[in-house]
């Protein structure tokens, strides 16, 4: 039987005349890897944050583990807490060491005792093998080893399921490869994630299922085996065209 | 004269944390609550659009006349008014610390489950301090120097011990004020020096 973790239906997001999600319905299952993709600009990031509800939707439904959180007077706080979120520029505290980062929620959200929420920030920081970085502040660390800490801050709470918004995109190429190895470590461990990222070789090897993103909507729904042979519309045609010409060049 | 530095003293303090108290909920406040920022606003032009002798006396005499208690009291009133001034001055250079702190964080904060008084005190405070340095140094000055104002509502600071010297032979015009010009510059210098590099430092580290 499969567990519904995250759904949404039906879900609007406009900013003036721009539409940045248009009437998308999605299910992810537990363990479910999937990665979104599509041109920037398509409103990828602003359908994450609605999914964690960082942007409240316009209309239409979110759901997490059949609590549904567009309803009023949901306590959006509880909510979040179990849901992981990966920002594409990171957005660490920067006043707070790497270790610091990781247990703010640890103790102030699930309320943890001093020496629990350092024993469980450690664990995280482990899985991400930035342990021997705790002492260290944001700004003294490179930004794939930045990114390891958020991707640890994320999962310290072990959330339901983590939202990554183009993991690395903000990073110098040479970062990267470390960036997608942890998430590659953490898909090993079956965790339930929604991705938004361009990483194709990743995408090919880890995802479940990749989704076309373009214009606020869904268009293609697909196997990552047959994005890359055959995609079925015209646009994500063009798009992966465009995307794997760009991979070779580098 | 040494006995006034302690009142100076006691009134800049007061008033400059009196000044935080109100200045930094009120620079969230404009900053997050839209329907209040009004009220913030109006509060701000009011008492940075007064000259600090105009409100001083406003209350004292005026204020005072009506409400006797507490505004019969000089060095209450001198630490009060001063105080709400430096509130409208504080609270628009932490509201500038927000912005520079950016929406950033806060977004970061909330994804992880804090509530927005706990994204504001555990994450926004401490780097508004950070960032509010050189403005919150250049306002603590800033009130020890208003402070002078209260000798005209008969408050014993430096200012007022400076006159009554001056008043009695030999009638020394020169030596009091001297005296209370070097006075002024060892009560503000040293704290606003003290601001800057413990900001700058902080800045530095952090990369802020």
């Amino acid at each position: 039987m499969t567990n519904i973790v995250m759904e949404c239906r039906n879900l609007w997001k406009t900013y003036g005349n721009i539409i940045a999600v248009k009437d998308v319905s999605l299910q992810i299952n537990e363990g479910d890897i999937k990665l979104i993709f599509g041109p920037s600009g398509s409103g990828k990031s602003t359908f994450l944050r609605c999914l964690a509800m960082l942007t409240p939707p316009d209309k239409g439904d979110v759901f997490l583990r059949n609590e549904c959180l567009t309803k009023p007077g949901v306590d959006l706080n509880k909510a979040r807490a179990k849901i992981g979120f990966v920002f594409q520029h990171i957005w660490l505290f920067r006043h707070l060491t790497a270790l610091g980062n990781v247990e703010l929620a640890l103790r102030r959200v699930l309320k943890m005792s001093k020496d629990k929420a350092r024993d469980r920030a450690m664990l995280a920081l482990k899985e991400v093998k930035m342990e021997e970085w705790a002492n260290h502040y944001p700004a003294q660390l490179s930004g794939g080893q930045q990114q390891r800490i958020g991707i640890a801050r994320a999962l310290a709470r072990e959330p339901d399921i983590i939202l990554l918004d183009e993991p690395t995109s903000a990073l110098d190429p040479e970062l990267t490869g470390e960036v997608i190895d942890t998430l590659r470590d953490l898909a090993k461990m079956g965790t339930t994630m929604l991705i938004v990222s361009h990483e194709m070789p990743f995408a090919r090897e880890v995802a479940d299922e990749m989704i076309f993103y373009d214009e606020g909507a869904i268009i293609e729904t697909n196997l990552p085996e047959l994005f890359f042979t055959s995609p079925e519309s015209e646009r994500a045609k063009k798009f992966m065209a465009r995307l794997i010409k760009r991979t070779k060049r580098e | 004269m040494l006995q006034g530095v302690s009142t100076t003293l006691s009134i800049s303090i007061f008033s400059f944390l009196l000044g935080l108290v109100i200045g930094l909920p009120l620079a969230f406040i404009r900053t997050y609550e839209r329907g209040f920022a009004i009220f913030v606003d109006i509060f701000e032009k009011v008492f940075r659009g007064i000259p600090e002798l105009v409100l001083m006396l406003l209350f004292y005499r005026g204020v005072g006349l009506y409400v006797p208690f507490p505004f019969d009291n000089a060095f209450f009133t001198a630490t009060f008014v001063l105080g709400l001034r430096s509130a409208a001055n504080q609270s628009q250079i932490f509201r500038g610390a927000i912005r520079g702190v950016g929406e950033e964080q806060m977004v970061a904060s909330r994804s992880l489950g804090l509530s927005r008084l706990q994204s504001i005190t555990r994450v926004m405070i401490p780097q508004v301090f950070i960032f509010s340095t050189p403005g919150l140094g250049s306002e603590y000055a800033l009130v020890v120097k208003d402070s002078s104002y209260a000798f005209v509502i008969g408050v014993l600071d430096i200012m007022k011990r400076a006159e009554q010297i001056r008043k009695i032979p030999p009638y020394d015009f020169v030596t009091p004020y001297i005296m209370a010009a070097l006075l002024y510059i060892l009560l503000t210098f040293p704290i606003a020096t003290w601001f800057d590099t413990w900001g700058g430092r902080k800045k530095n580290k952090l990369g802020l």
